[in-house]
């Protein structure tokens, strides 16, 4: 094991990241042996569409966990986007990009609210992001008059957004979304290490004070990484009606969870401080193909429920356990 | 009079590195009030702590009520009637008086407890103390000073034999503080034997029978009160040898420019209309006991706790500092007495701690410019002598002496010309200690103004220009180098207005 860890290769990557590619490649052959159907590129795609929306609601979290914050208000945000902007699209008959943009800003729109309540008025992030969800819900409601919004299908007019998600014509299809996905990933990892924001939010996730006693305006630095989380909250909502085309109002609960989760799996430290956008990726991964498998095996819905929520916690146990080895 | 109560002999107790308590003796009568004095570290605390079973001792015996006892939880010694009624208080603001005295043993009646037995027996007990509060008041809608009494209240009725006052009047008004006397004179008639740890050499003066004084773990002497003096007293406290020749006369001219002005500073309940000035390139010395407000008047300075009011000159300009944000734009730095907490982010790299106040100058375009970065790092290190393998070292890995340097390196790096050295050499070891010395005399050679606040009077005389000696908040003694000795800067420490 120790020979395996010293590895050149293995210790740039990181040991822990490797496990989970291992324990993703495993968790499909396991699933193709049972569902043989898995081996399909069909099946492969639908499990990729659903790591899209997650994908970008994980990102995004990742910079809220970075500063040690936490947002449970992602999922229903998401849906109160794809909700606002889907009925101003299909019922009020404005343009679609200018829905799109109108669902980006949404969700950046509460991803500041958030981060104002946070960083300036020194709420707890659990009670700012637990107002808000419940916000959310409310108003997705109350925009839509209570009745779920379905975007146009592919076939319809002004159906080409789901392109984005998925590139068909006929013969052949392209995961356009997988691709959007990881350049948008690429991005944030580049700013999370190599820009200053990175750098001060990743640092007063760590130690706050100490950042804010060496005179830099930490109040800022913490707002702007919950208005990038918002930010990429939006463009997780086109990505989700890219997907699956209906939201309905009052929901969206899950996807918290499933998004803290694979943050959590892929390192981020819950204590803030440490934070891996490579590894929010792979966790992402994880969770998705687990939810396509369980279906393609026959459970309910309920046990991938149980199921990320056993991961959640394991994974922040093995947090906490690391930080204590080392403390 | 000689009915000793409680007898400590020759107690011992070491931690890694530190002989905390060297065969200290101590004990105390029935009926007498017994100060424990010494200077913040010299193990009254430790004491106390060995006494009430926080701390096992190594060796030594106690004997109380002439029986050997080692009481091994606080648990213990509350039950045989050893307390101590702590500086922080112990109680819970949102119950009544009557139900923190006798939390965890309730009156009951059946399953549930009895309220209004409990309120009878705390206004019975208030009665015999003279103590005029009412029992069914919530905690929090009393004052600090009545607060203390119903702690004290709390402990008669353990039945203590010994009480332990751990600093009790540092909140106290002096209408306050009479009621407690009062209440301490009366406890002392009724055959409790009283320990009374206080700085507040007038107090000792007015409420003691006897004087023990601590020093560095070691127990000098035991005097009686009515045949001593403070003089005597301070001299017991400090009278250690000195390694360390002090600085004979300060090195700053007279008409040196003044940097830094601070004019009636008022913040919070620990900084008292403090008005001082510094001069370029001088070190000036914050003295005081612990609790006196000095780091508190340096974080208000630095912006990173409110200001109630006050003005701060720097170069003769008035400025608004309202955050640290401010103060780092003004010029100051400010090194932490808690390096972990606020001076460094412990699981970051040297670089990027050494960056920390000025990142802005090693971005380019969207991108931090790591090789910048790096060399800056490497300059300091080894301008500064940083012991770590790489810039790319994670400063918690760094020894105490080399962490106090990447924060120093910090301030350089902004080019700081007012610096605030908060207790500088804290939990580093002697080598690197002069290193830090050496270092803050070379700062000042080069016209860097520095304020050092440090508990350790010797440090405080072999680095400083000028002193000024802080109490309770407000400043109480401003010292030339060539006047200042051990005694005048503790004189000045221990004054009360």
């Amino acid at each position: 094991m120790e020979k395996i860890k010293n590895i050149a290769l293995v210790k740039k990557i990181g040991f822990n990241k490797l496990v989970l590619v291992f324990v993703l490649i495993l968790m499909y052959f396991v699933f193709a042996l049972f569902s043989p159907t898995f081996i399909s590129y069909d099946r492969i795609l639908s499990a990729l569409s659903y790591s899209y929306f997650l994908g970008f609601l994980a990102l995004g979290v990742t910079f809220v966990i970075a500063t040690g914050g936490i947002d449970f208000s992602i999922g229903p945000v998401m849906f109160a986007s794809a909700l606002i902007s889907g009925y101003l699209l299909t019922r009020s008959g404005w343009p679609l990009v200018l829905c799109l943009v109108i669902s980006v800003l949404v969700g950046l729109i509460f991803g500041a609210i958030n981060g104002y309540l946070v960083a300036y008025w020194d709420v707890a992030p659990f009670i700012t992001s637990m107002g808000l969800m419940q916000i959310a819900k409310g108003a997705g409601s109350v925009f839509t008059h209570t009745q779920s919004v379905s975007w146009p299908q592919s076939s319809e007019a002004n159906g080409w957004y789901r392109n984005l998600v998925r590139y068909s014509n006929g013969s052949i299809s392209i995961p356009v979304g997988l691709i959007t996905l990881l350049v948008v990933a690429f991005i944030c990892a580049i700013i999370l290490n190599k820009t200053k924001i990175g750098r001060y939010i990743l640092c007063l996730g760590s130690n706050k004070e100490a950042v804010r006693l060496s005179g830099v305006n930490v109040r800022k630095w913490q707002m702007l990484a919950y208005v990038i989380s918002g930010t990429l909250v939006g463009i997780a909502a086109i990505f989700f009606v890219g997907a699956y085309t209906t939201v309905q109002p009052g929901l969206g609960d899950q996807y918290n969870n499933e998004a803290i989760a694979a943050v959590v799996m892929g390192g981020t430290s819950m204590s803030g401080g440490v934070a891996s956008i490579g590894g929010t990726i792979i966790g992402v991964m994880i969770i998705s193909l687990l939810q396509e498998g369980i279906l393609a095996l026959g459970f309910t819905k309920d046990f991938q429920l149980i199921i990320t929520g056993l991961i959640v916690l394991t994974a922040v146990y093995l947090d906490v356990f690391s930080n204590q080895k080392k403390n | 009079m000689n009915d000793v109560i409680l007898d400590m002999r020759q107690i011992d107790k070491s931690f890694p590195g530190v002989h905390a308590l060297d065969h200290v003796d101590f004990n105390v009568r029935r009926g007498e009030v017994h100060a424990l004095m010494g200077e913040n570290g010299a193990g009254k605390s430790t004491l106390m702590k060995v006494l009430t079973g926080i701390y096992k001792k190594d060796s030594g015996t106690i004997i109380f009520e002439g029986k050997e006892r080692e009481f091994t939880t606080p648990k213990e010694a509350q039950d045989a009637g050893v307390i101590i009624v702590h500086q922080e208080l112990n109680m819970i603001n949102h119950l009544t008086v009557a139900q923190n005295i006798f939390i965890g043993r309730e009156p009951k009646k059946g399953l549930f407890i009895d309220d209004e037995k409990m309120n009878k027996e705390a206004a019975k007990l208030f009665e015999r103390l003279n103590i005029d509060i009412n029992p069914k008041e919530r905690m929090m809608n009393l004052t600090v000073g009545k607060q203390q009494m119903c702690e004290i209240a709390k402990a008669v009725s353990h039945d203590a034999k010994v009480i332990v006052f751990d600093e009790p009047t540092a909140a106290l008004t002096d209408g306050e503080i009479r009621e407690l006397f009062a209440i301490i004179r009366d406890l002392r008639s009724k055959g409790m034997g009283i320990v009374y740890i206080s700085h507040r050499m007038n107090e000792i003066e007015e409420i003691s029978d006897r004087v023990t004084v601590m020093r560095d773990g070691a127990y000098v002497g035991t005097v009686n009160t009515v045949d001593t003096n403070k003089d005597e007293i301070i001299h017991m406290m400090v009278g250690r040898v000195i390694y360390e020749d002090p600085k004979a006369e300060s090195n700053v001219p007279k008409d040196a420019p003044v940097v830094l002005k601070v004019e009636n500073l008022n913040a919070g309940r620990m900084v008292k209309d403090v008005s001082f000035e510094l001069r370029k390139g001088e070190i000036l010395g914050f003295s005081g006991l612990m609790g006196a407000g000095r780091t508190e008047t340096a974080r208000a300075i630095f912006g990173a706790d409110p200001k109630d009011s006050g003005y701060i000159y720097i170069n003769g300009r008035k400025v608004d500092i309202k955050s640290p944000e401010d103060a780092v734009a003004n010029g100051i730095g400010y090194l932490s007495e808690d390096r972990r907490r606020y001076g460094i982010v412990v699981d970051k790299t040297v670089a990027e701690n050494v960056t920390m106040a000025t990142l802005e100058n090693f971005v380019s375009g969207s991108f931090i410019d790591e090789e910048a970065e790096r060399k800056e790092a490497e300059k300091y290190i080894e301008q500064l002598d940083i012991r770590t393998p790489s810039p790319h070292q994670k400063v918690a890995n760094l020894s105490g002496g080399n962490q106090q340097k990447v924060v120093i390196a910090k301030w350089l790096a902004r080019n700081c010309e007012i610096l605030i050295f908060d207790e500088p050499t804290r939990g580093i070891d002697v080598g690197a200690k002069n290193e830090i010395y050496q270092l803050m005399n070379e700062l000042v050679a080069q016209g860097k103004s520095i304020i050092m606040i440090s508990s350790e009077i010797t440090e405080i005389l072999r680095m400083s220009d000028r002193i000024m000696v802080m109490c309770e908040g407000s400043i109480t003694g401003e010292l030339d180098i060539c006047e200042a000795t051990q005694e005048s800067i503790m004189h000045a420490a221990t004054l009360r207005e």
